[in-house]
């Protein structure tokens, strides 16, 4: 049973962890910050779908 | 009266252009799929942090001479919870202050805690049928403040040199009646009574975990658990979850105030940051208001890369 419901990546083991200065993030902190980021550039980047204009 | 000059940043020309249609509905529904399906995508994959919980039972297992340390200045009144202050007890010079204002001191002891009653006398007299610790809880309680004192100074002394092959070892003392208090304490915890017994509420499901939780604050297990997992204040803690999972990303700015000082050497940093991110906040609301602030995104133009196809239409029909 707990094989079924294991996740299929076990992140529940010692975090890493990098310094920089004061500053001290989790590398998985880091990756959700970097994945925000490039939402954020798509979202700039990619072009609005095309929908049917109107006049008024 | 004469019409305001036009500002850009503050007044909007009527759009006279082209419009399309748009169903607000259906991307709302789309969205909210999208999301569901990543939501339910990343359970599969990665699952969720699922630790134990910190519970005086497990404190008490892992480390009994620290918490009987621990229980025996919640006895005396010495510990951070005794002597915190408002909102739990009245004492002198405690509490945070912002300038010369203490604002748990103006909302006063609204959760107040005597933590020589509450954690230790008023726990041990739940235990049922233990005629010789009542008497010796009797004894505690109706000796003077000075033989009181005096036989806890004793245990404190006699704990610092204790150890636990199986059992509380002590060396002796003329610590009265706190010896065989403190062994009770130790054993209610290790069976886990003392969790239930601070927990107790009219509920029948009690979910007031206040006093269990300033106790086990109040020794060192948790923080060297927290310390290891890297969830210490001065870690950047508030950002930081269990394990390799990512945590509180947003909470940057909030913790980051703590790293630096004046606030991470303070005694009243929390109040401090707290402070400072209310301002910072207020700025945010307020700022459509606040002229230069209000002109930023106008400076930086990232709402012409949004809209290029636009500008670029314009520019064309323009030349």
């Amino acid at each position: 049973m707990p094989a079924l419901v294991a996740a299929l990546i076990n992140l529940s083991h010692p975090g890493r962890y990098v310094h920089w200065g004061f500053i001290q993030l989790s590398v998985a902190n880091l990756v959700v910050i970097a994945l925000m980021i490039l939402v954020f550039v798509l979202a700039i980047a990619l072009p609005f779908p095309h929908g049917k204009r109107a006049r008024r | 009266m004469s019409p305001r000059r036009f500002k850009p940043d503050r007044d909007v020309t009527e759009w006279t252009g082209p419009v399309a249609r748009y169903d607000l509905a259906k991307e709302v529904t789309i969205s909210f799929v999208v999301v569901l399906l990543l939501v339910i995508a990343f359970a599969a994959i990665f699952s969720s942090p699922d630790d134990h919980p910190v519970t005086l039972k497990s404190w008490a297992t892992a480390m009994p001479v620290d918490f009987v340390q621990t229980a025996v200045t919640e006895l005396d009144g010495t510990s951070p919870t005794a002597t915190y202050g408002p909102p739990y007890n009245e004492t002198p010079g405690a509490g945070q202050k912002i300038g010369p204002v203490s604002l748990a001191r103006l909302a006063g002891v609204h959760i107040p805690i005597n933590t020589t009653e509450d954690f230790v006398i008023k726990p041990l007299l739940t235990l049922p049928n233990a005629p010789a610790l009542d008497s010796q809880v009797s004894r505690y309680e109706s000796a003077g403040v000075a033989q009181r004192t005096s036989w806890d100074a004793a245990y404190e002394k006699a704990i610092a040199a204790a150890s636990f092959p199986g059992y509380l070892k002590v060396p002796s003392g003329r610590y009265g009646p706190v010896g065989v208090m403190m062994t009770n304490l130790l054993a209610m915890a290790r069976s886990g009574a003392l969790d239930g017994a601070l927990l107790s509420s009219p509920q029948l499901y009690g979910t007031d975990y206040t006093k269990p939780l300033l106790f086990i604050a109040d020794g060192s297990y948790m923080s060297d658990l927290a310390a290891n997992l890297h969830l210490q204040g001065d870690q950047w803690g508030m950002m930081n979850e269990t394990g390799n999972f990512p945590g509180q990303a947003w909470l940057w700015l909030y913790t980051m105030w703590y790293q630096v000082p004046p606030f991470n050497t303070s005694s009243s940093g929390d109040a401090l940051v707290w402070a400072v991110m209310m301002l910072l906040t207020l700025v945010l609301i307020l700022v459509p208001f606040i002229p230069g602030l209000r002109s930023i995104p106008r400076w930086v133009r990232i709402y012409r890369l949004i809209w290029r196809r636009h500008y670029r239409s314009v520019t064309t029909e323009a030349t």
